[in-house]
């Protein structure tokens, strides 16, 4: 099922073929990996937006939307991520599978013409991008910027991992920052993408049931007409907390926010990342979680109470919406779900109960086209890429012993508290 | 027990519609090689049904939000909660409420069955008391303060606030603290009495599962109900908006819009065509490919967040463009001007063969999905829409037909505005 078919190309550039005839879609992500730095992160992220903007075929935004919709509403999108202390920029196309077509068009070969000419063959003003694009997709960038704001859990979470990050390249925010946005030239962005078509590590993941063998013969043809020099990627992990810091921020809320940041001391290429992802699931994951049944359910304390495990960083968040007389007595209560896990009290209807959602996740993710690439490209700097069925044999051979291994070296970093006040208290 | 197939030829794709004996509708969709299923169980009843008529003939009016209160404790019974029960299979389970329907769902990959016997007997099986009712007090107020910090929903809000003036769609699908404060078991028992009715309700499971396997349970878990008419009371709605613009300030980074069209609304739902001729209509006049899309962009009024919806119910209609700009009344003033000069120009051939197009890809990969197709036919049913039937009207439409359709929409002197900016 979904399995993975890795060929490489060329040095550090990989095809990835998932054959697929369930769906009425196919996709083709391509995915360059940097290195995630202040002085770039900015420029990379406002090139990969310009460069799905137009090219050199499509000269301008409006041309290219109309290219996109003939193709019957055809999406070419591009989006800029942090894995680890890497920046990972991305550039997909997807498009109805040929079967579909009205009138026996070919799409799967037009998408694939389509990406090459984007990632290939952008539309430039000598050695540097079109300055129009670039003001317009600035303006948009700087828009996003802003807006993450509007959402106030997801601006703590941001908040609360540039904290406890502040001296690892992961407290960078995946578009850097606001003004080297601002700052960002034309012609840096042109040496951005020269940059990243030089010495990129490149995933192509192709998902989709027409014959993926012309696709991967495009992308050779144009990889091995660039002189490659690969940079190496990797990804510092800070194992245990030294101290907890405290930061807190008052804002005219109704509701409050709390994160908890925790060191797991696991982190990718451990052995036990899945069980400390199991251990996380248990305590946050799922709607018969402790942090569920107990923090929101049976003391009403939070709205919501949740954790996450960042895999590649050895993380843990847990994130909660408080009313704000009640922060402490949350701060207690999710701390105390922790110290019961690491003292064992752990049932084997609850572990059994989370190995069996975590395994419905795997199997379901992948019943979409996005949800196969999705899952796949979350594995890409893996040491090991596991199908759905090996991650849930993995999930099922972990113990109850295992789990509470990993709950016990857990410890707490950072807390970060959004305090809702009304708007004559913020005044004061 | 009547056994309907709905097939497509062009689409190579079919589902089953069954008319249970114990008054339910029920539709089975199977996809082959899917290894997942999704189960819905929904109720035609939202936040806008809050004055009806019971079988004594009284007219009652409930308290706000309590559709949605209804959701979480039908979550409950006396011996624990469904989500504990569903710990056991291992399905992944959640419910909403909207404006006009409640639904209970799951997607599993394993234990089927079991699942769908959960579902099908939680849902039967009210179980309110004064202590349990109070008890949600707390969370549910949680959650509607966590909307009222929320800059998205609270701009559509205020916009249908201003937009009707009787209509109940102008209220918070969630209620407030204080009206949520006077919900009691006998209102719940009251509303769950007259809409949870198996003849207002609909199962729709897509994915990895057979129509037999579905009618075993069901024929297992059902309840007969005797059919009932529900007798949903709306005052009448005038044509002309309540106000024009509304502004709230909140904590934002960005300044958010929608801006809104009041529609015509009968008492009938649209049917398929119209809805294919409207998505048709607003893709060529709002989507990344419009002209309209390009000259606010140009000008620097929109980014990607902009979008457009037909937001359509029993008794009302709009359109709604949305999304984030620091000039939303400049972003409104050239939307309205556009859709002025469209109706005196006329639409462009080009642009209407593509928006074809379009419109048909994204309503067949929609099909992809199993939790799009089981939410897509539950709403269908409760409009009287047939899946297929809306795709074909999309590959048949003609620019005729989106000119006719433009004709009667899209007003632009019945539009509200509405504009969170930063406190």
């Amino acid at each position: 099922m979904s399995k993975l078919i890795r060929k490489q190309i060329i040095d550090s550039v990989s095809f990835n073929t998932i054959k697929e005839s369930r769906f009425k879609t196919m996709r083709i992500s391509v995915t360059a990996f940097l290195p995630l730095e202040k002085a770039t992160a900015a420029q990379n992220a406002l090139m990969s937006l310009v460069m799905t903007r137009s090219c050199r075929k499509y000269p301008d935004f409006t041309v290219l939307s109309k290219k996109l919709s003939s193709l019957y509403g055809a999406a070419l999108t591009s989006g800029f991520r942090k894995m680890g202390d890497v920046q990972a920029l991305t550039f997909s196309v997807s498009g109805l599978d040929d079967r579909y077509a009205l009138d026996g068009d070919i799409i799967s070969k037009e998408l694939s013409d389509l990406l090459c000419d984007v990632l290939f063959d952008p539309l430039l003003k000598e050695n540097a991008f079109d300055s129009t694009e670039c003001e317009q997709e600035r303006r948009q960038l700087i828009d996003m910027i802003d807006s993450e704001f509007n959402e106030k859990r997801v601006y703590a979470n941001q908040k609360a991992l540039s904290i406890m990050c502040a001296d690892e390249a992961y407290g960078i925010p995946r578009y850097g920052d606001r003004e080297s946005v601002m700052s960002a030239t034309p012609s840096d962005l042109f040496d951005a993408w020269q940059n990243m078509l030089k010495t990129a590590r490149f995933e192509i993941i192709y998902v989709g049931d027409s014959d993926s063998s012309i696709a991967f013969d495009v992308f050779k043809k144009r990889f091995e007409a660039i002189d490659r020099k690969p940079v190496s990627l990797s990804t510092t992990v800070k194992r245990s907390a030294d101290m907890i810091k405290r930061e807190n921020e008052d804002m005219e809320l109704s509701q409050s926010k709390m994160i908890l940041g925790f060191r797991t001391d696991v982190a990718e290429p451990d052995s036990d990342v899945m069980a400390t992802r199991l251990m996380c699931a248990l305590l946050g994951g799922t709607a018969h979680s402790k942090l569920f049944c107990n923090v929101r359910e049976k003391l009403s304390l939070c709205y919501y109470c949740s954790s996450s495990y960042i895999h590649s960083k050895g993380i843990m968040l847990v994130e909660s919406g408080v009313e704000r007389e009640n922060i402490e007595k949350a701060e207690k209560a999710i701390l105390g779900e922790i110290k019961a896990m690491q003292n064992g009290d752990i049932s084997d209807e609850e572990l059994i109960a989370t190995k069996m959602s975590m395994s419905n996740a795997f199997y379901s993710s992948c019943d979409t086209v996005g949800g196969i690439n999705a899952y796949y490209m979350s594995q890409m700097l893996d040491s090991v890429v596991y199908t759905p069925q090996e991650a849930v044999d993995k999930v099922n051979s972990i113990t109850k012993e295992d789990v509470i291994a990993c709950a016990k070296k857990l410890t707490l970093d950072t807390v970060f508290t959004l305090t809702g006040v009304s708007k004559n208290e913020e005044e004061v | 027990m009547n056994i309907t197939e709905i097939k497509s030829d062009a689409l190579s794709e079919k589902y089953y519609k069954v008319k249970h004996d114990s008054g339910l509708t029920i539709y089975v969709y199977p996809k082959e090689g899917y290894s997942s299923t999704y189960a819905i169980f929904g109720t035609k009843y939202g936040s806008i049904n809050n004055t009806f008529k019971v079988d004594s003939g009284d007219t009652v009016r409930v308290p706000d939000g309590i559709a949605h209160y209804l959701e979480h404790k039908l979550f409950e019974s006396e011996d624990g909660d469904a989500f504990s029960r569903y710990a056991k299979t291992g399905a992944n389970a959640n419910a909403y409420t909207s404006f006009d329907k409640t639904c209970y769902l799951f997607s599993c990959t394993d234990n089927f069955e079991e699942s769908l016997e959960i579902l099908l007997d939680f849902v039967q099986s009210p179980y309110f008391t004064k202590e349990t009712v109070q008890k949600e007090q707390g969370i549910i107020g949680q959650e509607i303060k966590m909307y009222d910090d929320s800059p998205a929903w609270r701009v559509m809000f205020n916009m249908l606030m201003n937009m009707y003036k009787n209509h109940p769609v102008r209220i918070d699908i969630a209620g407030t603290v204080d009206s949520i404060a006077q919900i009691t078991p006998e209102y719940l028992y009251t509303c769950y009495n007259t809409y949870y009715n198996l003849n207002n309700m609909v199962l729709c499971v897509a994915g990895n599962a057979t129509v037999d396997t579905v009618l075993s349970i069901a024929d297992k878990m059902l309840k007969k109900c005797e059919p009932h008419t529900i007798d949903n009371i709306f005052e009448d709605e005038p044509d002309y908006v309540m106000k024009d613009y509304v502004e709230q300030h909140l904590p934002v980074g960005m300044p958010l819009f929608n801006l809104g069209f009041k529609e015509k609304a009968g008492d009938k739902r649209v049917d398929e065509k119209t809805l294919a001729f409207t998505e048709i209509l607003l893709f060529m006049l709002a989507s990344s490919t419009s002209t309209l899309y390009r000259e606010l962009m140009d000008k620097g009024l929109i980014n990607s967040t902009f979008s457009y919806e037909f937001f359509e119910g029993e008794g009302f209609a709009s359109t709604i463009f949305s999304g984030e700009s620091h000039d939303p009344e400049k972003v409104a003033d050239i939307i309205k001007e556009y859709i002025k000069s469209l109706k005196v120009n006329g639409i462009d051939r080009e642009e209407f063969d593509i928006a074809k197009k379009a419109t048909y890809g994204d309503a067949v990969a929609s099909l992809n999905s199993t939790d799009n197709i089981a939410n897509m036919i539950a709403d269908f049913d409760f409009s009287h829409r047939e899946l297929y039937a809306y795709i074909e009207a999309i590959a048949k439409a003609s620019a005729q037909d989106i000119e006719n359709r433009l004709s009667e929409m899209l007003d632009i002197e019945k539009t509200t505005l509405s504009v969170i900016k930063n406190s």
